[in-house]
């Protein structure tokens, strides 16, 4: 039982590197990509989780309250930010691509050609 | 390489990951009671040592500053290679007019979606600002509280539609929101080693505990990231629905 949130973390990213190696269309690469990221939440929150403990927030509780791991929760809100505006970075590339080359499946996309030599 | 293969590679690294995943899973603490001593450390030493309440902002913007430093300059650069993506080819002209898709018919916006909206963005960007302004007392934070606010924007846009949304929301103010905020928290870094100390060592006065103006130099640090993240995040917006305006030569035809 103790070891299930490491296996949904695992299962998680999992399954997100699975829609990435076989996705047809980039805006569900970047979708599959998200997926890949939120296992990390879920690695972070459960590794700083105690039980029977508050939030690191002592505004309720008493300082010195049995409280959870706050380096955890900081790395996890700071990336949950970063991630979107990554998210948003990719998107603006699918665009360019598709607006580029007419398609957006990766797999019908050829490496690019250097010009002239 | 054929899709084929690249599933049969993938299965075949999938295969050979289980076995390890397995063995890291059960060496890992059991969950619920993690061993690290960092968490409790910062848990102890916070309310003292900086009369804040809310820990998470005092690992962010204080004793893992510099990191959140770096998240924050990581944030600017994807929002700005986004916006170099999507102005760069567009240009810097503004046309204020939705884009029309030919064939969909164009409806009203109902009532209710406008008073909602009128209810609901107001409050929301001062529920934002509220967040970002208690970051060091109660849960939230300039990361949060930017969010929240760039989202009341977004409000604006569904009730009142796309050209009085362009008329309230300046890209220009966003672009100096975005890199000032960044600014800010670098500055907050810098100024203490004017006086001697060390970068970010925290030398404002710490204020009283459960007081909106306690932390010191957290509060700075937190107003410069508030406001990069809402830049940030309404820029985004903006960008993305800027590919959807009619361009001048077909609003003209």
């Amino acid at each position: 039982m103790s070891v299930l949130p490491w296996l949904v973390a695992a299962w998680l990213f999992g399954v997100g590197v699975y829609g990435v190696a076989t996705s047809r269309n980039f805006i569900h690469l970047i979708g599959c990509l998200s997926v890949c990221q939120s296992s990390t939440y879920v690695l972070l929150l459960s590794l700083g989780y105690r039980w029977k403990a508050v939030a690191p927030i002592f505004y309720d509780h008493p300082p010195g309250t049995l409280a959870v791991d706050p380096v955890v929760q900081a790395l996890v809100l700071t990336d949950i930010v970063v991630g979107a505006t990554i998210t948003a970075l990719l998107l603006a590339m699918a665009l360019r691509v598709d607006a580029k080359h007419g398609t957006l499946d990766p797999q019908e996309l050829r490496p690019l050609q250097g010009e002239g030599h | 390489m054929s899709p084929r293969t690249r599933l049969a590679l993938l299965c075949l690294a999938g295969a050979c990951l289980t076995v390890p995943i397995w063995k890291v899973a059960q060496a890992l603490p059991p969950f619920g009671a993690p061993t690290g001593a960092y968490g409790p450390a910062v848990n102890a030493l916070g309310p003292p040592l900086r009369h804040v309440s809310n820990m998470v902002s005092a690992v962010n913007f204080d004793f893992r500053g510099f990191d959140t430093l770096g998240e924050e300059f990581m944030l600017l650069c994807a929002v700005t290679g986004a916006v170099l993506l999507l102005r760069g080819t567009r240009g810097e002209s503004l046309a204020d007019k939705a884009g029309i898709i030919p064939g969909r018919p164009r409806e009203r916006r109902a009532d209710a979606t406008i008073l909602i909206c009128r209810i609901f963005g107001p409050l929301t960007l001062v529920f934002g600002l509220y967040m970002a302004l208690h970051a060091t007392v109660t849960p939230g934070g300039g990361f949060q509280g930017g969010v929240v606010a760039a989202s009341g924007l977004l409000m604006v846009y569904l009730g009142e539609g796309y050209e009085t949304w362009r008329k309230l929301v300046r890209s220009r103010v966003l672009d100096v929101m975005e890199a000032g905020g960044a600014l800010l928290f670098a500055m907050a870094g810098l100024s203490p080693m004017l006086t001697g100390a060390a970068f970010m060592q925290n030398v404002l006065p710490l204020g009283a505990f459960k007081d909106m103006l306690s932390g010191g130099l957290m509060l700075v640090e937190n107003v410069g990231v508030g406001f990069a993240v809402a830049g940030g995040f309404a820029m985004l917006f903006l960008e993305f629905m800027e590919e959807t305006r009619a361009l001048k030569s077909e609003t003209q035809e």
